[in-house]
């Protein structure tokens, strides 16, 4: 569906049916220069199994307008007018590497929106690579293939796919390399504020964090996840892009989580 | 290196889309010869069936051994995703209902295989959707023949028997200035030697029956969806951006982006018309695809030489392949296929349709049959086998002639298959001294 958000025509993915800000609603935010379909195979099971789904595409990317946000407590002050805009009262959110930094920046700025926090393949900080940064400034195809090639697991990278006769790679770079992932990766970098947000964040949370990530290595995600008390779970064998490489590992951390909160748990 | 994979060409022929699986360790792709798949529960089934997770069903719709093939061959080409048919000429079909439905249209080049030309002039007729043919690489045939309803251009990289060489660049240009997709046959060449996404197609189209599998033992094809097209900016294509209704309404573009076409094919075509590989004929077509790249060396040299000592030959006529310095497409193919543009030639012999018959009929080591790369060096006369079914102008217009013999150079040594031409040729040499 599309929504207006600051003025700005937004879409936002339902997971294949309409949003209803009545249900108990679960919000994806994507990572560096990718957009919604990061979260095609967890969606789509929220939304036919009693929830409301909201997966944006932050303001430039892919199939919203606007000017790429250029910093992530910009993206963190967006989101909660994206939840406003939409009429649901509090989300779950769930952010993947960079999309995380974004829901950790709205928890700390607008609390009230959110019952329960999860970040994906991310940690409190992710530094990036000042050679990744100057490639991304002149080609964001050149910075994708970088991204790319130490995002994905081994088994990505031999071309196994959760979707039969798929290639994770080629669709990520597609997508990729048509969105503002230099702002993206500037954001990231200058991002400071993770630790002193986590002070601050009183929500039920957990880390999906993936052995073999190489992008937001596993030691600084296990170290965050303590600073906030979240639970923790490690996926073995895959890398940073576990909503993709592992999604059924995946949706089921995040049904564990979100199921046993909207269920009393 | 491809838009798929950072591994190189020739490890991608051996590994990609498959590690060895947990249970048993084996090294080589499993054959899973199974029609079904346990669900784990019911809650599991259903959302398979809703396409809320990945995974298999039944296997007229995906199997993991055909899945292998399907990511192997994603990755060689570049694509974003591949779907496995039962034949080359199903994989046609599966695009043709895909992109067109009853009223819309589409341009072919004529220079195509004879086959193809009868589904699009006869049978994808019959269901309501027209094509304009025009000549390969006429560019302002091209522009005129642009309608509102029109869905596809379509082309061979390498026409099929007359070798001509599309230029897929210039082609693609001109389709994606109107919002159509160009869709690209690329049997004769393989990702080996053209990879046609790289130039601007936006879809590919094999037989893998012929150099992919190579050795002709198991009837196959494939579709690569390149991924690159944005069906939403093209206004042309609402059952990729508009609510599909047998999926709950789902919205191809908008969930799969650069997938959606594959995922729109596997949807419905696969579903509906039930074209599929068998895992059987996968497993086999891997084994062919792992040596690619080597068999198309020895292809493409075998085709040189045979053409060097053709030229020489007294009993031949003309001669014909890609390029050869001679031919006008040498320029464009030099650059489209800067490793040789695949190991078909034809040639005319002396006795004309008699002495023809007369060359193949003596042949020994050359087959004589309606296939093409093989390993084995194959030999074909199109006017009395493939295109028989052409008018002669029909024929003309596809670049055949009566006294033509196409062939397949196979990757024996060439010392041999001149010592087997140079049989056939004396045979059409009596022909014409008698005639």
């Amino acid at each position: 569906m599309y929504l207006d958000v600051r003025g700005n025509k937004t879409y936002a993915a339902t997971g294949g049916k309409d949003f209803d800000p009545a249900l108990p609603t679960v919000m994806f935010v994507h990572g560096s220069g990718l957009d919604h379909r990061s979260w095609a195979l967890q969606t789509r099971w929220f939304a036919y199994n009693g929830y409301s789904v909201l997966a944006p595409d932050l303001p430039g990317h892919s199939l919203s307008a606007g000017k790429a946000l250029q910093s992530i407590e910009d993206m963190g002050a967006w989101l909660a007018d994206f939840i406003r805009a939409s009429g649901a009262e509090r989300v779950h959110a769930v952010g993947h590497s960079q999309g995380f930094l974004d829901v950790l920046e709205l928890a700390s700025q607008a609390p009230g929106l959110l019952k329960s926090i999860t970040g994906v393949g991310t940690a409190g900080a992710i530094p990036v690579n000042p050679a990744l940064i100057d490639a991304a400034r002149n080609s964001a195809g050149d910075a994708a293939e970088m991204l790319l090639m130490w995002g994905f697991g081994p088994d990505a990278q031999y071309g196994i796919s959760a979707v039969p006769g798929m290639q994770p790679i080629a669709i990520g770079r597609q997508i990729m390399a048509s969105n503002p992932l230099y702002e993206d990766l500037v954001a990231c970098a200058n991002y400071a504020n993770g630790g002193e947000a986590a002070k601050s964040i009183d929500l039920p949370s957990q880390m999906i964090l993936a052995r073999k990530d190489r992008l937001t290595p596993l030691k600084a995600g296990m170290a965050f996840a303590e600073a906030l008390g979240a639970r923790v779970t490690v996926i073995d064998r895959y890398g940073h892009m576990l909503p993709i490489e592992a999604p059924r590992q995946t949706l089921e951390k995040l049904r564990e989580l979100i199921g046993s909160l909207e269920n009393g748990g | 290196m491809s838009r798929s994979s950072y591994l190189k060409p020739d490890t991608v022929a051996l590994h990609s889309g498959y590690v060895p699986e947990s249970d048993h360790g084996s090294r080589a792709v499993p054959v899973y010869q199974t029609t079904s798949y346990v669900f784990e529960s019911v809650s599991d089934g259903s959302s398979l069936f809703n396409v809320e997770q990945g995974g298999h069903i039944y296997s007229r719709i995906t199997n993991p051994t055909v899945a292998v093939l399907e990511q192997r061959i994603a990755a060689l080409e570049g694509g974003s995703g591949a779907i496995c048919t039962a034949s080359g000429m199903s994989a046609l079909f599966t695009v043709f209902i895909t992109l067109c439905s009853a009223g819309d249209h589409m341009i072919s080049a004529t220079q195509i295989y004879g086959s193809t030309a009868t589904l699009l002039k006869h049978t994808i007729k019959r269901l309501g959707i027209d094509c304009t043919f025009i000549p390969i690489n006429d560019e302002k045939a091209l522009r005129e023949a642009i309608q509102p309803n029109t869905k596809m251009v379509f082309c061979e990289s390498i026409g099929n028997p007359g070798l001509e060489i599309a230029n897929v660049p210039g082609i693609s240009t001109i389709a994606h200035e109107n919002g159509i997709p160009l869709v690209v046959d690329a049997t004769f060449a393989t990702p080996s030697l053209c990879r046609p996404i790289d130039h601007g197609a936006d879809i590919v189209v094999h037989s893998v029956t012929k150099w992919m599998g190579g050795h002709g033992i198991a009837i196959g094809g494939a579709i690569v969806d390149g991924g690159q097209f944005d069906w939403q900016q093209s206004g042309r294509f609402p059952e990729l951006t508009e609510p599909y209704a047998p999926f709950h309404g789902i919205r191809f573009w908008e969930e799969f982006g650069p997938s959606a076409l594959a995922m729109k094919m596997r949807a419905e075509s696969m579903r509906d018309v039930g074209a599929a590989m068998s895992p059987h004929n996968a497993f086999l077509i891997l084994q062919g695809i792992e040596t690619l790249n080597l068999r198309m060396k020895q292809h493409v040299g075998n085709a040189r030489a045979l053409l060097e000592w053709l030229q020489q030959q007294e009993a031949v006529t003309w001669t014909n392949y890609p390029d050869m310095e001679s031919n006008p497409s040498h320029e464009l193919a030099a650059s489209l296929f800067p490793d040789g543009a695949g190991s078909m030639l034809c040639f005319g012999v002396v006795g004309g349709r008699a002495g023809g018959a007369a060359f193949i009929d003596s042949l020994q080591l050359a087959s004589n049959l309606a296939n093409v790369g093989d390993a084995r060096t194959l030999v074909l006369h199109p006017a009395s086998t493939t295109h028989s079914r052409l008018t002669v102008a029909d024929m003309q217009a596809a670049g055949i002639s009566e006294d033509m013999i196409r062939v397949s150079v196979g990757i024996e040594d060439i010392a041999d298959i001149k010592s087997d031409f140079k049989r056939g040729f004396n045979a059409a040499q009596r022909v014409a001294e008698a005639g």
